[in-house]
């Protein structure tokens, strides 16, 4: 932490004494590089934390230019108040472009975007309002307390300034709840959304974010040069950015400006062999994602594998699962129905996965779902928390309907699941996993972000103080600055439990928690998942062990082919006949060895 | 009835070429699942591959635009080998990786033909012909039909052969099909050995059409990518409607809105996108647990 300061306060002395040091074409070339480090940042933001690929920025860059270009020289307005309208048109534009990411994923919001960039080049070429291929030129440089900021020595002041600010609010963003949320996102937008992640409100968050830093670039790049064509908001420009925050490490902000300003100065030293430039930095992209997917960031990391624990990580590994020392009372269960499926049916194509699936769950109950691999267990998961709407059937939970209902919904209803194959944030280490879960506010709480930061930091405070409490209950404090792919697969199974719960569902869904885990995890898994009872939470657990399933579970249902073949307390199920013979005559099921899933195997 | 006819066919003769660019992007994301964005300038390599033999070295037509396929294809071969570690891993990555290599491309073909564009002529005459009392453009015709060939070809390739065969199982299910034998990283070169080849007729075709220079891959790659999207990506059929419905577009929007046809094609594309962003034959993806 001492050293970040020092590093921090050395580089910012570095910054203001640069200009002393340089002629005039150099500061007109790092006047350059600070504006093309903004649209870096804004890259980051969209690509590397929200994981949205966005080739739109370029537009948002060229609609704030030209903005501040045409209304300085059309309208007579002001530098100042043309600048600030520009970056929020900057800002409608990335709205309207993130438009389609409520619908479309990644590849299609690539090329949308791209094509959106590309009908603006093709507008402010063909617009007489912009000057066609001539572009707009004569914008006057701004002048602020006196200081006329004609002076690129003065202009770069004001940029370092912006750029600044720029970097501090993208570093505040990342590190708090809007951006370790963008992050969950990024990293598994379907365990996101399961844990209450608006994803496509984030994601037009995301490309506004875009918008804004492309926004503010593109007005200090009309007071710098004076001039606006289609040439300074081409594709190529685009590609260059995208280069920049690749090779400088998408993830990392520092590498994200890094690689801008190096990129800046490489292309300035090689103006005259400016197609060898680009056969490098090409080159040096595809590089870049073979063997360095995390750019010059993660190359200290990747040479110094030391360099990858993080302070304070070394202690502890997990503790001990310690149960709750109250006995467990058998008569927790009301009458309430936490969990109703009517008439199920969900087919993939030609393959009916749920067949008129009925069951009903009371509040309070361990509810064990067995069956062969394939039979509609997970699928069945899936309809509840609502990532495959079923075709037929309805849904309840506590009495409300909510079939069909988005993932983000369902979750803030009360319901939490994990995942068969893991699905925990693989970028983000145990704590944020938690922390991201924690999190119970809609998205539009992100307006604090705007307008009321000190909001936000005493929300930090709070979700930090609620996650801690998580970690220590499971056990996982001694890991929570590790990142989960690290642990061992135990551990990586109790920190997604872990995550759900952070959470605080009424109902709970585990799909297969015992699935790779060796006999004393299975034995602390049992102590788990009696403790979530007891504190009031309804659990549905789908699992191959048996013998966890007959010890825990109050009630079980058998599905085979999709269709419910029996359902009761757990000795009458096990005698079922069909039951049974759903699993090929083999008459000693109940006492088989825990099995591992298939899907395990593969780990 | 005239302007309406020649806009048509003129409309199916560029729709063709963005159906030949879509079919590339299509059997590569379909095979493997990845959008290749430097698939536009394979098309443009192609296309200045195909203009130098045909202009500068007066080599028949037919014989430039063979010599451009297969250059091209040896192009997809290098990018598939060189990408091939994050086949399967990281999608995002690899298509980062892609635009790296159109960029790298562009920069190769500035370097080789550097900054002026080439002009073609066109191989089969440029007069009018009469039809049923209508005049069109025999290249145009010429386009329409190569295109339905290569197309025909594909299908063929698909649906009747061994290697086909392989490519389809590698699409639906790349574990299994691995696991049956089939070598899936053969499978995807060939897919994208074949995409390549398709964007290179597409380019020689468009050469007589357009300037051939080096934004023509941003441009027609653009179109054949929106085309892609409208027929449903990856659905081969599907990315020949999307290409002669994109042509079409285009076709009557630069009729009637000129300089910004770009901007009313793609905000039409848009539209269309978010109402139905799996295009007109795609399934849905189904995101799995």
């Amino acid at each position: 932490m001492k050293r970040r300061l020092v590093l921090i306060a050395a580089t910012l002395a570095a910054a203001y004494v640069l200009p002393y040091r340089l002629s005039a074409y150099p500061m007109q070339v790092v006047d350059i590089a600070l504006i093309f480090a903004l649209l870096a940042i804004g890259l980051h933001l969209t690509l590397g934390i929200a994981g949205q690929i966005n080739l739109a920025q370029v537009a948002c860059f060229g609609v704030s230019a030209y903005t501040t270009a045409l209304l300085t020289t059309h309208a007579g307005l002001g530098f100042w108040p043309a600048a600030v309208l520009g970056v929020l048109a900057a800002l409608a534009a990335g709205l309207i472009a993130g438009i389609p990411a409520l619908r479309v994923q990644s590849h299609y919001l690539g090329i949308v975007s791209l094509g959106l960039a590309i009908a603006f080049l093709g507008l402010v070429s063909n617009s007489t309002l912009t000057g066609g291929s001539d572009g707009v030129s004569g914008i006057p440089a701004p002048s602020a307390f006196g200081l006329d900021l004609s002076s690129n020595y003065l202009y770069y002041y004001l940029e370092a300034l912006v750029l600044f600010a720029g970097i501090c609010f993208a570093a505040f963003l990342t590190r708090t709840r809007l951006g370790r949320r963008m992050r969950a996102m990024r990293d598994d937008q379907l365990a996101a959304a399961s844990i209450g992640a608006e994803v496509p409100y984030l994601r037009i968050i995301a490309f506004a974010l875009g918008g804004l830093y492309g926004g503010l670039a593109g007005a200090l790049y009309a007071g710098l040069i004076g001039f606006v064509a289609p040439a300074s908001v081409s594709i190529s420009v685009m590609f260059f950015v995208l280069a920049m925050v690749m090779i400088g490490g998408r993830h990392s902000l520092a590498g994200s400006v890094v690689g801008a300003l190096v990129l800046t100065a490489a292309r300035e030293l090689l103006l005259n062999a400016a197609a060898y430039a680009q056969l490098g930095y090409g080159l040096l992209v595809v590089a870049t994602v073979i063997a360095a997917p995390d750019g010059l960031a993660g190359l200290p990391g990747k040479a110094v594998p030391a360099l990858r624990r993080r302070g304070g990580a070394a202690g502890g590994g997990v503790a001990r699962y310690v149960p709750q020392p109250v006995p467990d009372q058998p008569d927790h269960r009301g009458t309430v129905t936490a969990l109703q499926a009517e008439g199920i049916t969900r087919r993939f194509r030609g393959v009916t996965a749920l067949h008129d699936v009925s069951l009903t769950v009371r509040a309070g109950d361990i509810y064990g779902i067995v069956g062969p691999n394939g039979s509609g267990k997970t699928t069945l998961f899936n309809v509840i928390s609502g990532l495959h709407p079923p075709e037929r059937g309805r849904v309840t939970v506590f009495g409300r309907d909510v079939t069909g209902a988005r993932p983000q919904k369902i979750s803030r209803l009360g319901v939490a699941r994990t995942f068969q194959n893991l699905r925990l944030f693989h970028r983000l280490d145990t704590r944020d996993n938690i922390l991201a879960a924690c999190d119970r506010t809609r998205t539009r709480w992100s307006w604090r972000y705007l307008l009321w930061p000190a909001g936000v930091v005493r929300g930090e405070r709070e979700l930090r103080a609620a996650a801690a409490g998580i970690l220590g209950r499971y056990g996982l404090t001694g890991v929570s600055r590790l990142i989960p792919s690290s642990l061992p697969y135990g551990t990586q199974r109790r920190i997604e439990i872990a995550r759900a719960m952070a959470a605080q569902p009424r109902l709970l869904l585990l799909d297969e928690p015992a699935a790779g885990l060796n006999p004393s995890e299975i034995g602390e898994l049992a102590g788990i998942i009696r403790d979530i009872r007891r504190d009031g939470v309804t659990v549905v657990l789908i699992e191959h062990n048996m013998g966890l399933v007959m010890s825990l579970c109050d009630r079980v249902i058998v599905f085979d082919a999709g269709r419910v073949i029996a359902e009761g307390p757990p000795e009458a199920v096990a005698n079922d006949a069909a039951v049974v013979s759903a699993y090929l005559g083999d008459s000693n099921l109940f006492d088989a060895p825990s099995e591992v899933g298939d899907n395990d195997a593969r780990q | 009835m005239q302007v309406f006819v020649q806009t048509l066919v003129g409309g199916l003769g560029f729709g063709a070429i963005y159906a030949l660019v879509a079919m590339g992007f299509s059997i590569v994301y379909r095979t493997m699942g990845l959008v290749n964005f430097a698939h536009g300038d394979i098309v443009m390599i192609g296309a200045f591959i195909a203009a130098t033999a045909f202009m500068s070295s007066r080599l028949p037509f037919a014989l430039a635009v063979l010599i451009a396929i297969v250059l091209t294809a040896a192009i997809g071969l290098v990018i598939e080998r060189v990408l091939r570690p994050l086949e399967h891993r990281d999608l995002d990555l690899m298509l980062i990786g892609t635009i790296g290599f159109g960029i790298l491309l562009e920069a190769i073909a500035t370097l080789i033909w550097g900054a002026t564009g080439r002009a073609v002529r066109t191989p089969v005459g440029a007069s009018p012909i009469k039809i049923a009392g209508i005049y069109v453009q025999p290249y145009d015709l010429l386009i329409i039909a190569l295109a339905a060939a290569a197309a025909a070809g594909v299908w063929y390739l698909l649906t009747r052969t061994k290697t086909g065969a392989a490519m389809q199982a590698v699409a639906a299910d790349y574990e299994a099909a691995t696991a049956v034998g089939i070598n899936a990283g053969r499978s995807n070169a060939m897919a994208f050995a074949i995409g390549a080849g398709l964007a290179a007729l597409a380019g020689s075709l468009a050469g007589p059409v357009l300037y051939v220079n080096e934004s023509l891959g941003a441009t027609i790659g653009i179109s054949g990518f929106a085309a892609a999207i409208l027929g449903g990506f990856g659905n081969i059929p599907g990315a020949i409607v999307g290409g002669l419905a994109f042509g079409l577009l285009s076709g009557f929007s630069a009729g009637y809105f000129h300089g910004s046809s770009d901007l009313v094609t793609f905000v039409a594309f848009a539209i269309v996108v978010m109402i139905r962003p799996t295009g007109i034959f795609g399934e849905s993806t189904v995101n799995r647990a």
